[in-house]
Formats: structure tokens, C-alpha cells, sequence
């Protein structure tokens, strides 16, 4: 994968973990990568009922401050993937 | 994002049934996962508008803010937003995403495809130790092809020939329809040969000993040196006739259909002259491969080498 060079200060993977634990609810969120590429795996009873591009859109929404601007910390998730158990 | 954009992106994905919002286009594209996607909806088939992102900066950000979505690329199918590419990947393999074009995937016809009784044999010999793979063959819009056992592949369009089943992607089924597969044992080692007739035309490579077999069987070969003079003086192939003005002039009044050999020193400056030629509607070009210096080694010793 290409790399992609960040403004971001810190621990990037600690950062996408905390964003995404923190905004749904009962979440645990696993998650690899670098260079501005990263795979996501979120277990959550909140993604109960919802389809796959609903489920995505809540992760997404979590992490939308770290994919804004020129260099974002992250460029791309290449994976994600939403469990409820 | 503006009135403008938003209501060209709802336009845009109301006024068609597929719609992707990529990078690049669907011959380029400019990152892998537009790439992946393209491919897996040139596997499916159905009829789809793509807009490149980056030519329309205010789309490439205001797409993400309309979807919801903060990735591209993006597929709409009939006005609903799909996914990006690990979704499409995940619905392709579960076959929802051919469901879900349903009737816009277009209806591909299986190519004709032809083996020969000899190519059949091969194939029944090497099938033995294949497994659970089927033979599968295809074409790249370069016309460079595979052809082997592999996995079968939903969507795959199924030919029978000799009784022998022939896997083909829809991708490739336009580019095969015709095919002749044959298999050639000869001298040199055994292989298999494919024979289509939507390939382009291009200039075919010429072994010193295949020219010599052409000229022993007296076929109607026009053989050309595009040497210098000097060079043609010291060293020349009998019958090959210098390519200066006259010459070309005489070229160029032959039918298109005739067969034509050039050939240099070494293959370099006869490929270029054969390429020339080719683009005057000439159907048949030979390159003799490694020249004249070639023909003395391998044919005719009494050519001098310089």
C-alpha cells in the first residue's frame, strides 16, 4: 500500500480505537494498519438490525475527524467490518 | 457543499440506473479501490455511468457529505446509495450485487469457442491431475490471454467443445467469440495455439528456418531489405530486394493482401519499417527475427557476417 503522510500528532491506531469506543455505544474495536491505511474490526449490539452500509456509516461517522483535511491520519480504512457479537 | 452540486449528484444519480463516483475512469482507474470495483462490475455486465472525482473537486467532497460516506469510491443503483468498495466486494462474493443489478446486468452470450481434436487430447491429459478446476480461458484488452485450470468463478459463461468445457469470464466473452485453440507438437517443443480473429492486426515474427521453409515451398512471399545500400552490398539475402524509392514505390502499388518480409541486420530496423507498413493496410507483415546476421548462423552460412 502506498503511504500517506500525516499532520496527525500521536497514536493514530489508539486515536481511531478511542473515536470509535467512545461514540456507539457498548463498542470494542480492534484495529491494524499504517501509513494512512487501516482495517477495522467493530463488535457493537448497536449494529443489531442495521444493514451493512448503515452499520459502516456509524463507524465512519466515529472516525469522520480523523479523514477530514489535506493529510488526514487516515487516508483509507481498507477494511471494516461490524459485528453485533 | 452548494445547491449546484447537490443537485447535480441527485440528478446524476436519478438519471441512472448504476452510477459509481470513482477516481480515474473505467479504462483508468486512478486508485485501487475504483479499480476494484470497476472489475467486479465489468464481471456482472450491467449497463453504468461513471464520474471521475477528480476532474469535479466540488463533487469529489460534496459526494461524501451527500452519502454520508466519507470514502471513494461510491456505486448508486436505482437512486440508493450501495456502498463503497469492501461493501461491493462483500456483496459480489455473496451474490446479493448481481441480484441487487438484476435485470440491468446485461445478458452476454457465450463466445464460440473451438479446440481442436489435438488441443482436446492435451486438455483431457492435463484435466487428469486439475482437481476440482475447470479450464478457463480469457483475453485482456490487450489481446494477451490466459489459459489454464483455475477456480470457477460465479457469472462464468460455460462453452462446450470436443466435449470439453470451457470456462470464460463475460469480460472476455466479445473478445474470444471465434476462438480457435490448437495444440502444435513440433521440433522445437509442444504448445498450445490460439487462433482469434478480433485480434488486431500486428506484425508477425519470422524464424530465419520458418522464412526458409516459406521460400523452399515457393509461397508468394515479397521479401524487402531495409538496410542501407552499403550494408546490402557487403551481405544480402537472395531474393530480397532493397527498399529504396523505386521500391517503395512498387510496395506501396501491391495488393494489401500479400504476404511481406523485412528484414535488417539484427530485427531492429525491419520491425519499425514492418510497423510502418502494417499502418498502409498491409494484413499479413513478417519481421525476420535477428536479421540477416540470424539467416547466416542458422540458415544460409555462406551469408557473410559483418
Amino acid at each position: 500500500m502506498s503511504s500517506h503522510p500525516t499532520d496527525f500528532q500521536g497514536d493514530i491506531l489508539a486515536a481511531i480505537r478511542g473515536a470509535v469506543e467512545g461514540a456507539i455505544k457498548d463498542a470494542r474495536c480492534e484495529v491494524t494498519g499504517g501509513n494512512g491505511h487501516y482495517a477495522l474490526v467493530v463488535t457493537s449490539p448497536a449494529f443489531t438490525g442495521l444493514n451493512m452500509v448503515a452499520s459502516q456509516r456509524l463507524v465512519y461517522s466515529a472516525i469522520a475527524h480523523l479523514m477530514k483535511g489535506a493529510a488526514p491520519a487516515v487516508h483509507a480504512v481498507d477494511s471494516l467490518q461490524t459485528k453485533t457479537a | 457543499m452548494n445547491d449546484q452540486t447537490r443537485t447535480q449528484i441527485e440528478t446524476t444519480v436519478k438519471n441512472n440506473k448504476v452510477v459509481l463516483f470513482m477516481k480515474g475512469n473505467r479504462s483508468f482507474p486512478q486508485c485501487g479501490f475504483s479499480a476494484t470495483v470497476i472489475s467486479i462490475l465489468n464481471q456482472l455486465g450491467p449497463k453504468y455511468e461513471t464520474v471521475n472525482v477528480l476532474a469535479e473537486p466540488a463533487i469529489r467532497e460534496g459526494i461524501k457529505e451527500f452519502s454520508q460516506w466519507p470514502t471513494i469510491p461510491q456505486l448508486y443503483v436505482d437512486g440508493e446509495f450501495v456502498g463503497g468498495c469492501d461493501i461491493i466486494k462483500t456483496l459480489h462474493a455473496s451474490g446479493e450485487l448481481a441480484k441487487l443489478l438484476g435485470a440491468e446486468a446485461q445478458k452476454v452470450e457465450p463466445p464460440k469457442l473451438t479446440l481442436t481434436p489435438s488441443a482436446a487430447r492435451a486438455f483431457e491429459a492435463a484435466a487428469a491431475d486439475a482437481g476440482s478446476h475447470v479450464l478457463r480461458i480469457e483475453a485482456n484488452a490487450q489481446f494477451q490471454y490466459d489459459l489454464l485450470f483455475a477456480d470457477k468463478l460465479p457469472g462464468d459463461l460455460i462453452v462446450t467443445s470436443q466435449g470439453r468445457a470451457i470456462h470464460v469470464a463475460p469480460e472476455s466473452a466479445r473478445r474470444l467469440d471465434g476462438t480457435v485453440i490448437d495444440f502444435i507438437e513440433g521440433p522445437d517443443g509442444s504448445g498450445f495455439k490460439i487462433t482469434n480473429p478480433n485480434e488486431p492486426v500486428k506484425v508477425k515474427p519470422l524464424t530465419p528456418k520458418a522464412l526458409k521453409a516459406m521460400l523452399d515451398a515457393g509461397d508468394k512471399v515479397e521479401l524487402f531489405d531495409v538496410r542501407t545500400p552499403e550494408e546490402h552490398a557487403i551481405a544480402s539475402l537472395a531474393g530480397a530486394r532493397l527498399l529504396d524509392q523505386p521500391a517503395q514505390t512498387y510496395l506501396l502499388g501491391l495488393d494489401r493482401s500479400t504476404p511481406i518480409v523485412f528484414h535488417c541486420h539484427h530485427g531492429g530496423r525491419s520491425q519499425a519499417a514492418a510497423e510502418h507498413f502494417l499502418k498502409q493496410g498491409f494484413k499479413t507483415v513478417y519481421n525476420l527475427e535477428g536479421g540477416l546476421d540470424a539467416w547466416s548462423q542458422t540458415v544460409d552460412p555462406s551469408v557473410p557476417r559483418y
